[in-house]
């Protein structure tokens, strides 16, 4: 495409043609014979976006807030040059580029490549992609443009940061009731070595052990000691109301670094842990141990966006039935704008579970983003407190947790219930 | 996919522009730029103004009307010379002011001003100082009076050389501004030294109009005009003949103007994006790997680019003369002679027409030479051998 350098030479030369001729000047006609011939012998030449484009990444998980590493290798593998390319990896807006750049303007030759490298900043959590990669042929003269795309993508995943809260757990109130898997002397599933017994129809093939079948001739299985765990819920609040505050400082961002930060100390001590997320729909995920459930739970965690509004009434009925008799469940929500949520608790604690709700005072929250008189921000709190205080009146351990508040330090407030 | 990312590298040369003003391709760049910008004015100097308007013109008509000798020497302002050589030391004293204003635009903004002080001091001093001085010495000897003729003479000198100056000043504003450009990475500069000559040609082929002459009565009789498109052509290349001398002059003043604006340009351009990139790039050998490519293409284009330009004008100028040889060949030569009659006496249109016609057809011959593919095919083997 021509640029409007092109688009005014060309009409330059015609018009002092044009006039020239009028006038009998010829100057004027040779100047502008001599524009139209130099967009001419510039038509000759055309770059091109035949180039190979590969992209690698540090990491294709990494935590919110952490670096990652990039490199662009682009190679042409044409029989012809480049001409001047300006090459711009597009990177998710959210991202802050640290070092280095993500655009380079090169001319490569046929079989060349060039590599750009560039480190970025994740400081939002979330499902990204990298790509596609953008190309733009710009003549030596600045006569012609032409935009092309190779369509090169490459995902990747931000998750929560993680948060020690060992140490807060130790203090709690109730300080044997999450104590981890204990390994039970008898065979069942597990990771510590029971004994050896013969192959059974049905018995998953990884369990078998090879040595002994190559001694003995016959297949064995490796039975393991049974672990006994405790079955553990999360439940967040995904709601659009989760979204108040700072794009960085809101009720679900902190909620989402609470979950993970419990569901890694939970599965790091081989309990089994189950993550709820409620917004406009319900999502579920069993609980389960191991590091695969911990990636399903930060994965999870990591798309979590602001939307709908369900109660936590209808989340508790509806998975009343699967919540295992007398585990301990987590309740993150800011308990804003829901009026099941007492009647909720009180029926969870009814069924004999331990119920905790980490709160993240919304109203706190709020104050960041807008100026709220002190009459109406004392009153609102006064009725937050109030709603605290009859959750916890049910019987649940209810945290209040101010926004600048680190996790361990709200969990610690366990006690103060 | 996730894999070993090493961090960017740093290598020996970096793309700072203390670093990059001194490479070669940039200074061939600038080169190229001063040449075409002292050419170009050469050749319009020597087709429009010597012997019709040049400053020496002027000088003499100043020096008769106030019947001595301007205070600046002769040797400076070329009147000493005869023809094109009376423009050789003046387009120095452009060169070294552009040259010299392009320096002080790259020193601290404190010395700067302490230089530009120190000038209007220095031009008030020429100026108005024996003035002063000679006049306070009379205010000595004889009380308060207006100053005498003695006191006044003191202000001649000063005034016809600061007036020297200027004419000198204003006829080599396009070398001045256009050594700024370059050198001093301007493209204000670039921009008005083009505007300016393109002022001077619009100005001229107005006044050199018919019409517009004929009003001027005897001064239009020293504007130099340019009727010479019909003529044996003499220039060319190849052993073929394309145009006459003075359309040979034309076609380098405007593709001059085209290589001076495009070097120059391009100059400021690359220096722009490598001032541009962040501090890590500037100092990681891919960038500068690739500075270099784009800098060589560049100086590449500029001088394969302009000079097919300055060929395909001059092809097109002569193309006529080709179409009336196929005439001739195919339906003899009195078919010819009209088509050379409508070609030639009509001077400008059927010459404009077949230019037009040639141009037109190398647009299309794009489309059959894969050039770009032949020449990265030998670009290829260059590198394997």
């Amino acid at each position: 495409m021509w640029t409007r350098k092109a688009s005014f030479t060309f009409a330059g030369g015609i018009s002092l043609i044009l006039i020239g001729m009028m006038i009998s000047n010829h100057q004027m006609m040779i100047l502008g014979l001599s524009f139209v011939a130099f967009i001419v012998a510039n038509s000759w030449i055309s770059g091109h976006g035949d180039v190979e484009v590969q992209r690698t990444l540090s990491a294709d998980n990494l935590y919110k807030g952490d670096d990652l590493y990039v490199e662009l290798l682009v190679t042409n593998r044409s029989s012809r040059r480049t001409q001047t390319l300006e090459v711009y990896d597009n990177v998710p807006h959210e991202m802050k580029l640290r070092s280095g750049l993500n655009q380079m303007k090169m001319n490569l030759g046929p079989g060349e490549s060039a590599r750009i490298r560039y480190v970025l900043r994740c400081p939002l959590r979330g499902h990204f992609s990298i790509g596609p990669v953008s190309l733009r042929y710009r003549n030596t003269f600045n006569l012609s443009v032409e935009e092309m795309f190779v369509d090169h993508h490459s995902d990747m995943i931000v998750f929560p940061q993680l948060r020690d809260v060992e140490e807060a757990f130790i203090r709690s109130r109730t300080p044997k009731m999450y104590t981890g898997a204990t390994t039970l002397r008898t065979p069942g599933p597990g990771t510590e070595f029971y004994s050896l017994r013969e192959y059974v129809p049905g018995d998953p093939f990884k369990n078998i052990n090879w040595k002994a079948f190559a001694r003995t001739g016959d297949l064995m299985i490796n039975e393991k000691c049974r672990d006994a765990v405790t079955d553990l819920y999360i439940i967040l609040d995904s709601r659009d109301i989760a979204r108040i505050g700072t794009v960085l400082k809101n009720p679900l961002e902190m909620g989402t670094v609470a979950a993970a930060s419990l569901a890694n100390f939970f599965l790091q001590r081989r309990d089994s842990v189950s993550l709820i997320i409620y917004d406009e729909k319900l999502s579920y995920l069993p609980p389960d141990t191991g590091d695969k459930q911990h990636f399903k739970i930060l994965s999870s965690l990591a798309g979590v966006a602001p939307k709908g509004a369900m109660p936590l009434q209808a989340v508790t009925n509806s998975l009343a039935a699967r919540f295992s008799r007398g585990s301990p469940i987590f309740i993150i929500s800011s308990c804003e704008g829901d009026g099941t949520v007492p009647a909720a608790i009180r029926d969870l604690v009814g069924r004999g579970h331990e119920v905790t709700v980490l709160s993240p005072s919304s109203i706190d929250f709020e104050r960041l983003v807008s100026r709220i008189p002190r009459m109406s921000y004392e009153v609102l709190k006064i009725e937050r407190q109030n709603r605290m205080t009859s959750l916890a009146g049910f019987g649940s351990q209810v945290i209040d947790w101010m926004p600048d508040m680190d996790l361990s330090q709200a969990l610690l407030q366990v006690r103060g219930y | 996919m996730a894999g070993e990312v090493s961090p960017q590298e740093e290598g020996n040369r970096t793309l700072h522009l203390r670093t990059l003003r001194k490479q070669w391709q940039i200074i061939t760049l600038q080169v190229i730029a001063t040449v075409a910008l002292v050419w170009m004015y050469m050749e319009i100097v020597s087709t429009y103004v010597v012997g019709s308007i040049d400053h020496t013109i002027l000088f003499r008509m100043l020096e008769a009307e106030i019947g001595s000798k301007l205070p600046v020497g002769d040797w400076l302002t070329g009147l000493d010379q005869e023809g094109v050589a009376s423009y050789y030391v003046p387009i120095g004293v452009g060169l070294t002011i552009g040259g010299g204003m392009s320096l002080l635009a790259f020193q601290p903004p404190k010395r700067q001003q302490k230089i530009k002080l120190g000038f209007v001091i220095g031009l008030i001093l020429i100026l108005a100082g024996r003035f002063v001085m000679s006049y306070i010495w009379q205010l000595w000897d004889e009380g308060w009076t207006i100053p005498d003729d003695s006191a006044l003479g003191t202000l001649e000198w000063p005034l016809l050389m600061i007036l020297s100056m200027v004419i000198l000043m204003f006829y080599l504003l396009p070398v001045i501004m256009g050594t700024r450009g370059i050198w001093g990475l301007s493209r204000k500069g670039v921009a008005w030294c083009i505007g300016f000559v393109l002022l001077f040609l619009a100005i001229h082929a107005i006044l050199s109009f018919p019409v517009v002459k004929a009003q001027l009565g005897g001064y239009g009789d020293k504007l130099a005009t340019l009727d010479v498109l019909v003529g044996a052509p003499t220039v060319g290349f190849l052993g073929m003949n394309l145009v006459t001398e003075q359309q040979f002059s034309l076609i380098m003043i405007a593709c001059l103007i085209m290589i001076f604006q495009e070097s120059a340009f391009g100059v400021i351009r690359q220096l722009e994006y490598a001032f541009r990139l962040p501090e890590s790039c500037k100092r990681d050998p891919e960038y500068v790997k690739q500075v270099d490519n784009v800098l060589n293409g560049h100086l590449r284009h500029t001088v394969i680019f302009l000079t097919i330009t300055t060929l395909s004008t001059m092809v097109a100028l002569g193309f006529h003369s080709v179409l009336l040889e196929f005439v001739e060949g195919v339906t003899g030569s009195q078919w010819a002679a009209q088509v050379s009659e409508s070609i030639e006496l009509t001077l400008t249109y059927g010459l404009v027409i077949s230019a037009l016609l040639f141009l037109g057809l190398m647009a299309v011959l794009r489309f059959f030479v894969p050039w770009q593919r032949l020449w990265g095919l030998i670009e290829t083997s260059l590198n394997r051998s």
